[in-house]
Formats: structure tokens, sequence, C-alpha cells
């Protein structure tokens, strides 16, 4: 059984997967409710949080497991990239716990880790498979060849698509983390109403700082009590030409 | 009671190995480096981590990383030793390597963590200190020009007094126990969180 800890970001997490792929246990705890009155992730505060999650995480992932310390093979650890306060966190907690118990450390590339989440249960893929990595920190295209190894072909020239999700959000007036404000709103708006340009950017990367910028001006351009009727359908319109400009790229 | 003491608060951590009251090995060390260290001088002393019964690790006040580094390896050898640990200030340890001085940690932009009584965060003009007092640590060295003319007394820069000893956070601990009850000393909020109360 192999223990995974992750703390690059806003989340501390453990897990434990055995290694025909079966998850025993994955404890996510989140700080996005800390985080959510600043707009955005303040690495002093993930950190702070990330010291006080960090064990208690691994004693739940072994606690749900049903296992035991002793019956831990590997320590697998995200080793970045990421906020260095907060991955140094986890290192070291990971690094401790290698240590006491005579286990192999393993640093991990967390983009790696985003990939090899595909080779276990349920989804279960084996390479080569084409992947697109969105998530809140990262925009990426990825050629994955083999389990252990992958190639970038595209990334974002500007915003990640999370931040691009986050600014949109701030010139809506909603709440952060902004990809789940939007879609919540967008849903009841209609995607057409408003036209966003999807970016061509040549080869396989992304770009979604013009999508950001239409729909500042179209904000802009409405008076208050008209914003407020149609910011349904902008979230619609500009959560279309977000996913659009992922998803024809990555098709192209 | 074989303990293993450490601190990387500052910008020079350092290690101990010690039995009973027996210090067996002591060293300067970096916040990386702390384990594969303690390993060296186990390896030394002929024994093993599993040997361990206890932990002390500094708990600052210093650098907000170094303190993080120090407590997450505490937590995760405790978890994986089952053993308790102990928390000691930093500024206690430094003062307990040189009686009657006040301990100085440079806590950057322009201020200084202080032992006054109790571990307090400020400008090194306002320390308000009897003239020859004798100020330690990497707060006394960076201010030595400011503090000697307030007729301080700031011990040479190569003086071991100005820097953590491991020896000392296992000769002062007390109160063993579970690792994530002993807490860091930031005595500074997060930036972020300055601004929002501001
Ligand atoms: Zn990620």
């Amino acid at each position: 059984m192999i223990l995974g800890i992750e703390t690059s970001c806003d989340e501390t997490a453990a897990a434990l997967v055995s290694g025909d792929g079966h998850v025993a246990a994955s404890v996510v705890a989140s700080q996005v409710d800390l985080h959510a009155r600043y707009g955005g992730v303040v690495p002093e505060i993930a950190s702070r949080r990330h010291l006080e999650l960090v064990t208690p995480v691994v004693r739940e992932a072994l606690r749900k497991a049903g296992a035991v310390l002793a019956e831990v093979e590997m320590v697998a650890v995200t080793r970045g990239p990421g906020l260095v306060g907060a991955l140094l966190v986890g290192l070291a907690a990971a690094k401790g716990l290698a240590w006491g118990r005579r286990l192999p450390l393993v640093p991990v590339d967390h983009l790696h880790g985003h990939v090899a989440s595909l080779y276990l249960e349920p989804t279960d893929l084996d390479p080569p498979f084409l992947c697109l990595l969105a998530s809140g920190g990262h925009t990426l295209l990825l050629d994955v060849r083999e389990r252990g190894r992958f190639s970038i072909l595209g990334s974002t020239r500007d915003d990640a698509a999370g931040e691009a999700f986050d600014k949109g959000a701030r010139l809506l007036g909603l709440g952060y983390p902004g990809g789940a404000a939007i879609d919540r709103l967008a849903c009841t708006g209609d995607p057409s109403a408003f036209v966003f340009p999807v970016a061509r950017v040549p080869g396989f990367d992304f770009s979604f700082s013009g999508v950001k910028t239409a729909l500042l001006y179209a904000v802009r351009a409405l008076e208050a009590t008209e914003l407020e009727a149609r910011r349904a359908d902008l979230a619609a319109a500009y959560q279309r030409a977000l996913v659009r400009a992922l998803v024809e790229q990555t098709l192209a | 009671m074989l303990t293993l003491a450490f601190d990387t608060a500052t910008a020079v951590a350092t290690v101990a190995l010690v039995d009973g009251e027996e210090v067996l090995a002591e060293r300067r060390s970096r916040a990386a480096r702390v384990l594969a260290e303690a390993h060296l001088m186990l390896v030394d002393a002929g024994r093993s981590p599993g040997e361990l019964t206890r932990l002390v690790v500094g708990t600052g006040p210093g650098s907000f990383t170094g303190i993080r580094i120090g407590l997450a390896t505490a937590r995760g050898v405790a978890l994986a030793l089952d053993v308790p640990v102990a928390g000691v200030s930093t500024l206690a340890a430094l003062a307990a390597g040189a009686s009657a001085s006040v301990p100085l940690i440079d806590a950057r932009r322009r201020e200084v963590f202080a032992l006054l009584g109790e571990p307090i965060c400020l400008r090194p003009a306002d320390l308000q200190l009897d003239p020859g007092t004798v100020c330690i640590g990497d707060g006394a060295l960076r201010y030595r020009v400011l503090l000697e003319e307030a007729g301080l007394v700031v011990p040479p820069d190569a003086s071991e007094v100005h820097l953590p000893r491991a020896r000392y956070h296992a000769r002062l601990a007390r109160d063993f126990g579970p690792a994530e009850l002993v807490e860091p000393v930031y005595l500074r909020a997060p930036d972020a969180e300055q601004a929002a109360v501001a």
C-alpha cells in the first residue's frame, strides 16, 4: 500500500492506494472557505492550514481504509509545482513519516499526479491517450505515451482556465471560487445571448485573456439594473466561450 | 530516554541527540537536512530511529516556513514512531545558552522577535533595555551598530551564543504530548489578514 500526500495549493490531501490501482481511502480537506474572503488563495494562510491538517488527513485516511501505518510500504508526496511554502509542509511531514518507518519516499510531480489519477479505478485508463488538464491552477494539453512519461503539447499563454473563471466571476460580482459561482448562475442563463470570441492560438496553446476582456466590455456597456437582469446570460456565454476554447483546441 | 531535538526556525538549524541528561551529539544544519543529520548522529551513536522515545522541536518565532518545516517534520516522525513531542520556544532556547542575556531573532521588515518576559515583535529601537545588557541571536547581529549605540553589548559575530542549540531545547522541554498540540509561534498574522483588518 502506498500513502500519498498532497499540499501544493489550497487542499490538504492524503490517500492510500494499492499497487493494482485500488483506492483504499482518499481524504481531501479543502480550505476554500478560508480564502474566499480574499478572492484567491493566500499562500501564508494556506501554509498555516496545511500544517494543522497534514497529519490529521493521514490519520483519517488510515482510519477510513481500516489500515495501520505498518501496512504502508511507500510514501509519495507532491514536490511541485505549487506554492513553495505549502509544498514544504507536505514534504517535511512525508519525509518525517518515511524516515521514522524507514520507508522509501517518492517525490511526485503534481501534474503527473493529475495524469496518474486516470490509471486508478474507476477509470483504469492505459496510455497512449491525449489529456486535457484543466484545473484551478493549470491548463495543459498533454500527450501521455506511457505510464511514467508524458509531454506537454500546449499550455496557456496567459491565465489558466480556472483563473479566467475567477476573474470573470469578479467582473460579474460573484463569489470565489469563480468556476462554481459562474456555473451555478449560468444554468439559468442563455449562452447565446452574448457572443464572446474564442482565441485562435497557433499550435496547441490556449489563451483566455481575450474572452475576459470581452466580458469586461460587455459588463461596462450595461446599466446597473440591466447588468443585474442579464448577469445569468453573461455567465452562461462566458462559460461557453471558455469551454469552447478548451475543447476546440483539444480536438484541433 | 533517547531524545531527538531540533529547531529549524532560524537561518541556521540545529539538531541534537540526547540520552537522559547526556548530549550524545549536536550539529548545525539546514532545515531540509535535519533528519539526514539526525540519522548520521544515531548511526554514530550505534542507535536507530526506532529507539527514539521522544521529540523536542523549536516552535519559533523565526521564519514562518522554517517553523513549519520543523513542526511538520516532528509531526511526521511522531506519527511514524508513535512518540510524544514537546515544543520549546526558539527564543527561550537561545536564552538558555547565554545566561542574563536578551535573545533577539531577526524578524525582517526592520523588526526583531525578542524575549522580554514573553515573546514579542518590535523595532530594535523600541527595546528599552538597560545599558550594559547583553543581546544575542541573529537579530542582535543584524542590528549590532544600533544596539551598541544604545549602550547594549553584542558578543562577537563568531560566538556560538548567537545560534540556537538543540541541547537547550532538550533541556527546557516539558509537557510531552501529541505532536498536533505543539503550536507554532508566528507572532505575526499573515499579510492578507492584516490588510483585511485594516
Ligand atoms: Zn492541480
